[in-house]
């Protein structure tokens, strides 16, 4: 069996598919269908300072080719997180090692994004944060974090100067120029870049002249979002040092090695677990039978594998001599 | 949060029926792989067929009837792209079933008094169950009335199937073309009108929004005790996306926060629990 386990900013993973922020519930409501242990890592919703009911409804509606949602970070703050969540969730980590535990952290600056980290920076078994500079639903979808490489380092610099943990900086793909984005977070402190959150995107019932989602415009995110998360995976690797978890689409084993051939350490899963909540155990076994039938090398061994051949130029065409001339 | 109900499974179930019902709806029956502890009413699934005719999310339908131990039927109104894909299906097609989910009616009291159960279209479907439910928890046929409305009379859907259960059925349609002329709040005053107020009533009631608020509006005004069977739009129905959200009462039982989820929380809520 084609060994599947990574290395992750100095973590130990026993697979490259980690669960997405927002999309795998507060804390362990999914072992019933999802085993702890057959996860690499689980990462938590969005955890705020202060709670926050979310945004109105609907929230969420399904397009041709994907998924748009403006939840708004819904979450019961830090406070609750860590006397209500977090327990059950150490109690599966202490007795599945390699399954790490991410806390994805959201701020309104600088200094909340630092203050959260510092607040769980002593609780052991938290493996890693992850932090989210790019969620679309807060703050009128203006993206302050991820769309200016010298705030996106603040941010990480913030952080970094209060805790030792691993970072997972989260990106955005509303960008032109995402491995400057990365490459600000790298400066920053971070130890590995999340590529991406969602593309905004909206959906409109013209007939009654409103919105799929009551915010008006939201998070796209699924199938149709694949393409474009993979390229910004791919520059990110290009730029930084750092590892890159690709995230955007991720639906089969096949998608997950696009992801490994760009560069990617490790992938995250969302939106398709809401097409079958049990997807992210079916992948990993899908994903070591695919290895195996591709002759058994170890994962980390297709990590960055894609070479983009050069190319060779067309002949020249001959300048026409305009007749006359 | 409230964890995800422990007994839901994802399984491929074959399609073994598909039987036109009304004018807009079919009733899909499914043959699960592995055997299912009963089920209470109210409870729901998500489904979606296997391949690519289905859109990638699932979509919500309560469990209208559980004729065998692995055999479920739903009762499905042909509504947009994913009811239309379920549409198509044939006997032994493949479909992927998320369930059983929520948390369905609460427990039957024999002894509280009639109860009535007011559905408006599809909203019927979580009532099949319901009052043979009912009825098995041992509150007299006699106590339980159905009050079914619709805008005319092919929207009563499966109504000799009601009539079957003995228990008493009032049709209503707006258009008169069935039963009572007008809506089912008409058709509840009516009752009171003709046959007094009972001293207390057990209201239940599933359908469109505007619907279930004016019926809860009529529980509150006799003062009658109401249950609401809610049709949020669901992302994921297992309480893992925040999609289904529902706004709550600060002095009712789920009032420690805002919202609460409908796929883990509900689809049933006491009324006085949420605002919708
Ligand atoms: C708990 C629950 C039980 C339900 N039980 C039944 C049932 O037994 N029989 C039945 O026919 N219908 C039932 N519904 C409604 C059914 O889920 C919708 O009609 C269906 O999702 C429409 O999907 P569509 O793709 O055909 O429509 P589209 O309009 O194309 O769907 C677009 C989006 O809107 C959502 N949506 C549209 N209408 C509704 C609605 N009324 N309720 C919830 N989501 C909606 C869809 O899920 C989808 O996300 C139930 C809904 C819920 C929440
Ligand atoms: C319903 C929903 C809620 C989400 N909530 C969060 C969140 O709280 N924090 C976050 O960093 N990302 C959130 N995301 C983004 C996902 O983590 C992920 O980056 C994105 O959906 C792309 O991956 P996918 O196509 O596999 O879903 C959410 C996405 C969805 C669909
Ligand atoms: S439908 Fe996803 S949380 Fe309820």
């Amino acid at each position: 069996m084609a060994d599947l386990s990574i290395e992750l900013a100095g973590l130990r993973l026993a697979n490259p598919l980690l669960s997405a922020s927002g999309t795998f519930g507060h804390g362990v409501e999914m072992t019933p269908l999802v085993s702890f242990e057959s996860l690499g890592g689980w990462v938590s919703k969005t955890v705020t300072a202060q709670p926050r009911a979310g945004n109105a409804m609907p929230r969420i509606h399904e397009t041709a080719a994907g998924f748009l949602n403006s939840i708004g970070l819904e979450n019961k703050g830090i406070d609750h997180y860590q006397e209500a969540t977090l327990p059950s969730v150490l109690a599966e980590r202490a007795r599945h090692p390699h399954t790490i535990v991410v806390t994805n952290l959201g701020g309104h600056t600088a200094e909340e994004f630092a203050q959260l980290a510092q607040r769980l920076d002593e609780v052991e078994g938290i493996d890693a944060f992850e932090i989210n500079l790019s969620c679309p639903n807060v703050d009128g979808g203006k993206l302050p974090y991820s769309t200016d490489p010298a705030r996106a380092e603040e941010v990480m610099a913030g952080v970094r100067r209060v805790t030792q943990k691993p970072l997972f900086a989260k990106v955005s793909p509303n960008v032109t120029r995402v491995d400057e984005i990365a490459k600000g977070c790298e400066a920053g402190g971070a130890d590995a870049i999340t590529a991406c959150n969602t593309l905004l995107g909206m959906a409109v019932d013209w007939r009654r002249g409103r919105p799929r989602l009551a915010t008006g415009a939201g998070g796209y995110s699924g199938a149709g979002v694949m393409p474009v998360a993979l390229r910004c995976a791919w520059q990110c690797a290009q730029a930084v040092a750092i590892p890159i978890i690709g995230c955007g689409g991720i639906r089969s084993a096949e998608d997950v090695m696009e992801f490994v051939a760009v560069g990617c350490a490790a992938v995250q899963v969302g939106t398709a677990s809401f097409s079958d909540p049990s997807c992210l155990a079916r992948m990993g076994q899908e994903l070591s039978d695919l290895l195996d039938r591709e002759g058994g090398r170890p994962l980390s061994e297709w990590v960055g594998t894609l070479e983009v051949p050069p190319q060779t130029p067309w002949r020249q065409t001959q300048e026409r001599q305009t007749p006359g001339c | 949060m409230p964890a995800v109900a422990p007994d839901v499974r994802v399984h491929e179930a074959r399609v073994h029926l598909n039987r036109p019902c009304g004018d807009d709806a079919f009733v899909l029956g499914v043959t699960l792989p592995e055997e299912m502890a009963p089920l209470r009413a109210g409870r729901f699934f998500m489904l979606r067929r296997k391949d690519e005719l289905s859109p990638e999310i699932p979509r919500p339908f309560s469990v209208y009837r559980q004729t065998g131990p692995r055999e479920l039927e739903f009762l499905v109104k042909i509504h947009g792209r994913g009811t239309r894909a379920l549409h198509q299906s044939r006997a032994g097609d493949v479909l992927v079933t998320i369930g059983p989910l929520g948390l369905g009616w609460p427990d039957w009291q024999a002894n509280a008094g009639p109860k009535w159960f007011v559905a408006g279209g599809i909203g019927s479907a979580p009532f099949m169950m319901g009052i043979e439910q009912a009825i098995a928890a041992g509150v007299p046929a006699d106590q339980i009335t159905y009050v079914y409305g619709g805008r005319t009379k092919g929207f009563l859907y499966d109504l000799d199937l009601f009539t079957d259960l003995g228990v008493r059925v009032i049709a209503a349609t707006d258009d008169g073309s069935a039963g009572f002329h007008g809506n089912v709040v008409q058709a509840c005053e009516h009752l009171i009108e003709s046959e007094g107020k009972p001293e207390r009533v057990q209201v239940f009631t599933c359908g469109p929004d505007p619907m279930m608020k004016a019926v809860v509006a009529f529980a509150d005004r006799q003062g009658f005790e109401s249950w609401v069977s809610l049709e949020t739009y669901m992302g994921c129905g297992v309480g893992i996306c925040n999609g289904c959200a529902v706004g709550t009462t600060p002095e009712g039982q789920l009032a420690d926060w805002p919202v609460a989820k409908c796929c883990t929380d509900g689809p049933v809520f006491r009324a006085s629990d949420i605002r919708f």
